[in-house]
């Protein structure tokens, strides 16, 4: 595994899937619809499996001492990484875009702890649509990619919509921290595990779907 | 004990079938794999490493079956492909450095040595290299692994005649040094150079596997004008091609004697070229 983790930093990932991580800048933006941020990981992961594609990343890897599973589960353990990093990331920028403006966000929801929450479950979606239909074909990424941009952009639209719409939304959870921070961390708690549900049943789903492919 | 063994292997596509495909390599030979596109030689290589699942069948290197014991077996093989095109844009030496971790037995001093004989740069990308370079760098890394068979898929399209050659010997030398050659190609003069066994794939089916001269030998070519031929006679030729006078196909060779011009001993590539023109019609 370790191999192949190798592998996959030194030979496979898209060098713009790490430079993508400072994005996690754009959460200083005065006024901006925050989760969009958390949208180019996604890109990174799409560049990365396109130019996996074009330089038969699959085929070089499959002839090494490595299964079909090995493959998968590495590409996940970088995705996840990448996706856990940028959230790293992008807390002090949370905190710091408070601090330096303590005025709200005029465009969506502020950068709280709940964005968070709703980030992860941006990434759960985003892992399962991409890598089941990845996995099913690996020449289709495009596809993949389109379908799965769809659900972030409609979650985004939904998240956001709700911070205008909903009275909930708007009074308790589209406001600076610490106000409303338990139903806040609970958001947070709620998005992670919807997270880490989702990227098994990707990993899973990919996994079967990789195996019965014919290259 | 066999470096390969493939008994029954079957698979079903909408257009196109492997039926029954069964063959063996001998350790320490060359063994051609022939076929025009589209035959299924492919389809059959990639059968050998489950890129492709075979419906049937069973496929097993040195006596163990690739399920359940992969990694120990592509640690024993080398594949080399003539399409070589991974990671154009990267160093050799940073593919090489990833590479060589998965191999126990990676052996510096045999890649050193591979670089050297093949005056190969390490400071290049596959992208910087021509056609036969890259095939040499594939089998560069795969001698370093120290791999005991070799599956060559079409190592020499796109090459120059010399670098052919330069190839073609390298494959020999191998096999002296105890390698076994898996070598599909439907360049078949490249066989005829090096080959000691022709296993020749048609629509899908092994038609023939035998040894080079087995297969060379139970063929003659024959010219003639198809107007003075008997019935019998017409009847034994084999996929009879239009030439500048009269027609050119082959017999077998235990019919030579029914015909009045002597007949010439025909090469792979005429052997295949009227074997697919039989087959067609």
């Amino acid at each position: 595994m370790k191999n192949l983790l190798k592998k996959e930093l030194k030979l496979a990932l898209h060098p713009t899937a790490p430079l993508f991580l400072a994005l996690s800048a754009m959460l200083m933006i005065p006024n901006y619809p925050y989760l969009v941020a958390f949208f180019y990981t996604g890109l990174g992961v799409f560049f990365t499996c396109l130019l996996g594609r074009e330089n038969d990343d699959i085929g070089y890897t499959l002839l090494l001492p490595v299964s079909k599973r090995d493959v998968v589960r590495a590409r996940f353990t970088v995705v996840a990484a990448l996706q856990l990093l940028q959230m790293l990331i992008a807390a002090p920028f949370a905190a710091l875009r408070q601090l330096l403006v303590p005025e709200g966000n005029l465009a969506g929801l502020d950068a709280n702890v709940a964005l968070f929450g709703f980030a992860f479950v941006l990434y759960g979606g985003f892992n399962l649509i991409f890598f089941s239909t990845y996995y099913k074909d690996v020449r289709c990424v495009g596809a993949s990619f389109i379908l799965s941009s769809v659900w972030v952009f409609l979650w985004i639209g939904a998240v956001e919509a709700c911070t205008h719409v909903v009275p909930y939304m708007r009074a308790c959870i589209d406001t600076p921290d610490p106000a409303h921070l338990t139903e806040k961390l609970v958001i947070l708690a709620v998005g992670a595990a919807v997270y880490a549900l989702l990227t098994v049943a990707a990993y899973r789903r990919a996994m079967r779907l990789f195996e019965k492919q014919d290259l | 004990m066999t470096p390969l063994e493939v008994v029954g292997l079957n698979k079903a596509y909408p257009a196109f079938r492997l039926t029954d495909v069964s063959f063996a390599l001998e350790k320490g030979k060359i063994t051609g794999f022939i076929g025009r596109n589209g035959a299924g030689k492919s389809t059959t290589i990639k059968s050998l490493f489950n890129l492709v699942h075979p419906d049937s069948g069973e496929i097993r290197f040195f006596g163990l079956d690739y399920e359940g014991h992969e990694r120990e077996i592509k640690q024993r093989v080398g594949y080399v492909s003539g399409a070589f095109a991974y990671y154009g844009k990267k160093k050799l030496r940073a593919i090489t450095s990833v590479t060589k971790a998965f191999y126990s037995n990676w052996d510096d001093a045999a890649y050193k040595d591979c670089l050297h004989r093949f005056a190969l740069d390490e400071n290049k990308t596959p992208e910087q290299l021509s056609a036969g370079m890259k095939v040499k760098y594939a089998l560069a890394l795969a001698l370093s692994h120290g791999a005991e068979l070799l599956i060559l898929d079409e190592p020499t399209s796109g090459l120059d005649p010399v670098s052919r050659e330069d190839l073609l010997e390298l494959f020999l030398d191998l096999c002296d040094a105890g390698k076994t050659i898996f070598f599909s190609t439907h360049i078949t003069s490249d066989l005829d150079k090096c080959a000691d066994r022709i296993v020749y794939i048609q629509n899908g089916r092994i038609v023939a596997d035998d040894t080079l001269e087995g297969f060379v030998d139970a063929y003659r070519l024959v010219q003639a004008d198809p107007k003075k031929l008997t019935q019998e006679q017409t009847e034994k030729l084999i996929g009879p091609r239009r030439a500048k006078h009269g027609v050119t196909a082959l017999i077998r060779a235990q019919d030579a004697d029914s015909f009045a011009r002597p007949s010439e001993k025909a090469d792979l590539e005429q052997i295949m070229v009227h074997l697919e023109k039989e087959e067609a019609e």
